[in-house]
């Protein structure tokens, strides 16, 4: 049990780079190119821990210190998901309520942080934000709420297990995964709903917010940005794993690790293939996951009950 | 029982020396003192009851009409009191630091120290009374006390209006709540709440009829949709210090009559819970979509006092319907959430209206458009006004988070009798969090655009800093925010006795699974709290060596302080796809040719949705009706329309009679 929770750490703290690399790595073999090394976010992150950072001189102390909460977030967060597949290091009974939470501590965190700068590019990235948090929050409860009663179980990691058994489960599972999945691109600012790559500062969400920051505070923020999509990406993994609970948590942990870099490849290639939609039509897309949520929940009314 | 006698004396002779005595420090302290005096003459009793959950009972002889008073301190009265009093308290010490400018002009605040008292006496009656008649006059104490107070600016008229409307709305409430009265005294003879509740407890259509006459009366008290629209009015003409007592403690009182009605009631009919369930759902969904397009800081947050009473009857709501199904899971998950919600929300929407006034002290403005960088200039209103933003988003590790997670809790139990019973539930959930999240988003733009980026208008002053009879309420406040938020169980362990009154009677009572719910949470939090603060610590650490420099403007040397976005801007998303809800009123003047000869603008300002629908038809459902009956023959559509509603009246008029 130790040595689990000692591999899901090292896993947290690992998988992101790869994550991120696989995902450029896709992005790069789909245009044509050879690609940066899979590991590149870690020389990111090391090379940028060793320089200075620059603040602006109308910023506060909120500005120093909100990159820092946002990877507190990140990292807490990552301990009530069970990104191993099994199991999460801390589970209790509704902690998938405190993940949303934490993960809404760590938005609050990035949106100060650009308020902070006075930039109005930055506050407009905010703004966005702020919005499509307001309308996906509903998709992820929807979601963990339908799972809840298919499972009649209460904390994150049993109400993964959720499988399909019947046509009623079946679409409920299948509602879940394309709902989480969207939560988790509008989460981690991919494509559709937002370019990690751009620097056209009009058409950014994510990006936009982090224009002033430098040095390790900008280390922190990407740090941060990659736990938080790996983390939501092993979500979506543990969901469709198909050993979780035949095999042992070692066996299913490979399979997790393995999916989640999987994901990663299916993230790269849709943002190879789609183009960012239009930022009025992004509230409609993310209004899709809501729909997704609420047949997830809808089907739970047909299934005799569930199993509860 | 002397103790609760007592202390209302201590209040009485307290408000007497704020009104005689000469000077404004000697009224304060009068009024300070008998407050002080009086808390800790309760405390002790009001602990004991809320430890050993036996009430506390007595009798005072009185003359005709009222004869004899009955006085009863149960658990849920000693849970109310036992921080409405405290709170009262720190909104009074606060009040001499923020009337200060007033009183170096010379204006006497005698009055306002009294009515201060007068509010705590009220809470001691309405809080206690067992008499619909004592009831009533502490009832109307704390309105007219109220009153008066929001009116302390009475040379403003605008002031003047909203206190007007205030006085209006809440004897609205007060005549629905004779009525009920009337009603239940016609059936039983007496004016007892005891014997109100062999009527209210017989099932039957008097039951609903008396069930439906309270909701009103105590939805206006407490501000619920659709009859919130005096609220942001009062709210922003309010001293700070009122308003902060009105929307964290005072109209509390709302929801504990309906609390204490509810347990006269006994065993809810199925209906009532849902009724309770989805008008808190609905208040909490409009009040916080109110708060994203406010402008006007104490109006925003005298909006969100509406989404918090909603969410508190949300959990009031479940736990009615587990009162019904017989499921003490969600009757203390209900109960358990909504009163610690109650709490939490005094806590910190008194925290954020003491910053708000003391914004509003330094720069005589709450205008977020006009105010900007204020963190550097009032750094403690500043920071404590982020403590109870975090606390109001309900975010961990602060007090919002533990109350919520008991409601959702109880929503996401599954333990609902029937499939379509439980997928409600979930739906509601879901709205709760829809809830949070633009309760996050209104804040962060009251704080981001107030506190953080630069001054947006050269106008605006800020003058002397915040004095420690101001600061020293809010840290209080935001002690306590932090005090439940990182140990949940002692916030439960406040909640667990008024819960406990609320298990049907020959039912399994059992709380046991709160304490097996917040027990790791508590663990959680304190560990999340640890890691934010190492986490920060270390980014402070590698900030230190950073250079200063301007904010990087795109490449736009000439940036200044007018292009930041405003509050408007960053609500103007969330305020389109949600434009029904919340209409937007535009006065624009927008230029004409090439080279415009003219001046033009454009104002923008959105009002209340209600307010404004009301009035229409106040001012002209005449001219609508007939408008819309004009329309019929020429739109198909309003004809299918008009054709379908006269058909569901007439299938409903059928079908009532064939039930007969």
């Amino acid at each position: 049990m130790t040595a689990l929770l000692a591999l899901h750490v090292v896993v947290l703290l690992a998988l992101p780079t790869f994550v991120v690399g696989a995902i450029n790595r896709t992005k790069a073999l789909w245009s044509g190119r050879r690609g940066q090394p899979l590991a590149q976010l870690a020389f990111d992150v090391v090379r940028l821990l060793r320089k200075r950072a620059v603040y602006s001189r109308g910023t506060t102390p909120v500005f120093r210190l909100t990159p820092w909460l946002g990877l507190a977030t990140a990292l807490a967060a990552g301990l009530l998901v069970p990104v191993l597949g099994s199991t999460a290091p801390i589970s209790f009974p509704f902690d998938f309520v405190a993940f949303a939470y934490v993960w809404g501590l760590g938005r609050v965190a990035l949106i100060l942080g650009a308020l902070d700068t006075g930039s109005a590019f930055e506050g407009m990235g905010a703004s966005r934000e702020a919005t499509f948090a307001a309308l996906l929050e509903p998709a992820f409860f929807l979601v963990a709420g339908a799972m809840c009663l298919l499972t009649n179980k209460r904390s994150f990691s049993a109400v993964l297990e959720l499988r399909p058994t019947g046509a009623i489960d079946g679409a409920a599972w299948v509602a879940s995964v394309v709902a989480l999945f969207i939560v988790v691109q509008v989460e981690s600012a991919r494509m559709p709903v937002d370019d990690p790559t751009t620097h056209l500062e009009l058409t950014m969400v994510h990006e936009v917010m982090v224009l002033d920051h430098s040095g390790p505070d900008l280390a922190a923020l990407q740090a941060g940005a990659a736990i938080k999509l790996t983390v939501g990406l092993s979500l979506v993994a543990a969901l469709v794993n198909p050993v979780v609970g035949h095999a042992t948590p070692l066996a299913t942990a490979a399979v997790n690790v393995m999916l989640t870099l999987a994901l990663a490849i299916a993230v790269g290639t849709v943002e190879s293939l789609v183009a960012r939609l239009a930022m009025r039509a992004v509230p409609r897309y993310v209004v899709a996951g809501v729909v997704a949520g609420g047949i997830a929940l809808l089907a739970t009314t047909f299934g005799a009950g569930g199993t509860g | 029982m002397s103790s609760i006698v007592l202390a209302a004396g201590l209040l009485m002779l307290g408000a007497v020396l704020a009104v005689t005595l000469p000077r404004n420090g000697l009224r304060a302290a009068a009024s300070v003192v008998t407050q002080l005096a009086a808390c800790m003459q309760v405390g002790p009793s009001l602990l004991r009851v809320l430890r050993t959950r036996a009430p506390l009972e007595g009798i005072l002889h009185w003359s005709y009409p009222v004869e004899d008073i009955n006085l009863r301190i149960d658990a849920l009265s000693a849970f109310f009191l036992a921080w409405s009093l405290p709170m009262t308290l720190l909104g009074t010490i606060y009040a001499i630091g923020y009337l200060k400018p007033y009183f170096a002009s010379g204006r006497n605040g005698g009055p306002q120290f009294a009515l201060l008292n007068m509010t705590s006496l009220a809470f001691l009656v309405v809080y206690s009374a067992q008499n619909a008649l004592v009831f009533l006059i502490g009832w109307e104490i704390a309105a007219v006390a109220a009153w008066l107070m929001v009116i302390w600016d009475y040379r403003n008229q605008r002031i003047r209006f909203a206190g007007f409307n205030y006085l209006i709305s809440t004897h609205i409430g007060l005549f629905v709540l004779v009525a009920a009265f009337m009603l239940m005294y016609a059936q039983t003879g007496s004016m007892d709440f005891g014997t109100f509740g062999a009527v209210l407890s017989k099932p039957g259509r008097l039951r609903g009829v008396a069930f439906l006459l309270l909701g009103v009366s105590f939805a206006l008290k407490s501000a619920f949709f659709p009859f919130h629209t005096w609220l942001p009015r009062a709210h922003s003409a309010a001293p700070a210090h009122v308003s902060a007592l009105m929307s964290g403690v005072i109209h509390k009182a709302g929801l504990f009559a309906f609390l204490r009605f509810l347990l006269l009631l006994g065993r809810p009919e199925e209906w009532m819970g849902w009724t309770v369930l989805v008008f808190g759902a609905a208040s909490a969904f409009f009040g916080v979509l109110y708060t994203a397009a406010q402008r006007d800081m104490k109006r925003l947050l005298g909006y969100s006092s509406t989404e918090n009473v909603g969410i508190a009857a949300m959990g009031f709501g479940v736990g009615c319907l587990g009162m019904t199904w017989g499921l003490p899971l969600l009757v203390t998950a209900g109960f358990a959430g909504g009163l610690l919600h109650l709490l939490n929300h005094g806590i910190f929407k008194c925290l954020l209206f003491y910053a708000a006034g003391a914004v509003y002290r330094a720069t005589h403005t709450v205008d977020l458009e006009r105010l900007g960088g204020l963190l550097r200039r009032l750094p403690s209103a500043g920071w404590l006004f982020l403590v109870g933003g975090i606390a109001i988003a309900a975010l961990p590790p602060l007090n919002g988070f533990v109350s919520e997670l008991v409601i959702y809790s109880g929503l996401l139990s599954g333990a609902a009798p029937s499939p379509p019973a439980r997928a409600a539930l979930v739906a509601a959930a879901a709205l709760l969090a829809f809830v949070g999240a633009v309760s996050a988003l209104s804040i962060v733009r009251a704080f981001g655009i107030a506190f953080l980026g630069s001054p947006r208008d050269a106008s605006v002053h800020v003058s002397s800093p915040t004095p420690l009879s101001m600061n020293g309420p809010m840290v209080l406040h935001a002690c306590a925010a932090a005090l439940i938020g990182l140990f949940p169980l002692l916030g439960l362990a406040a909640a667990r006795a008024p819960t406990a009154l609320f298990f049907v009677p020959g039912q399994p009572t059992n709380d046991g699974h709160l304490v097996a719910l917040l027990s790791p949470i508590q663990i959680a939090t304190q560990a999340f709290a640890g890691l934010v603060v190492i986490m920060c610590a270390i980014g402070w650490a590698a900030g230190r060596r950073a250079r200063a420099h301007v904010t990087w403007g795109c490449g736009y040397t000439a940036t200044n302080s007018r292009m930041q976005y405003t509050a408007s801007s960053f609500s103007a998303q969330l305020a389109r796809i949600f434009e029904p809800f919340l209409p937007q009123l535009r006065r624009e003047r927008l230029p004409h040719e090439i080279f415009p000869q003219e001046r033009s603008h454009v104002a923008t300002h959105h009002v209340d949705a209600v307010e404004r629908r009301m009035f229409e038809v106040l001012g002209q459902g005449e001219e609508i009706i007939s408008k819309t009956s004009e329309r019929i023959p020429e739109q198909p559509r309003f004809a299918f329309a008009a054709g379908l509603i006269v058909l569901v009246v007439v299938v409903g008029l059928l079908l009532g009679a064939g039930a007969r």
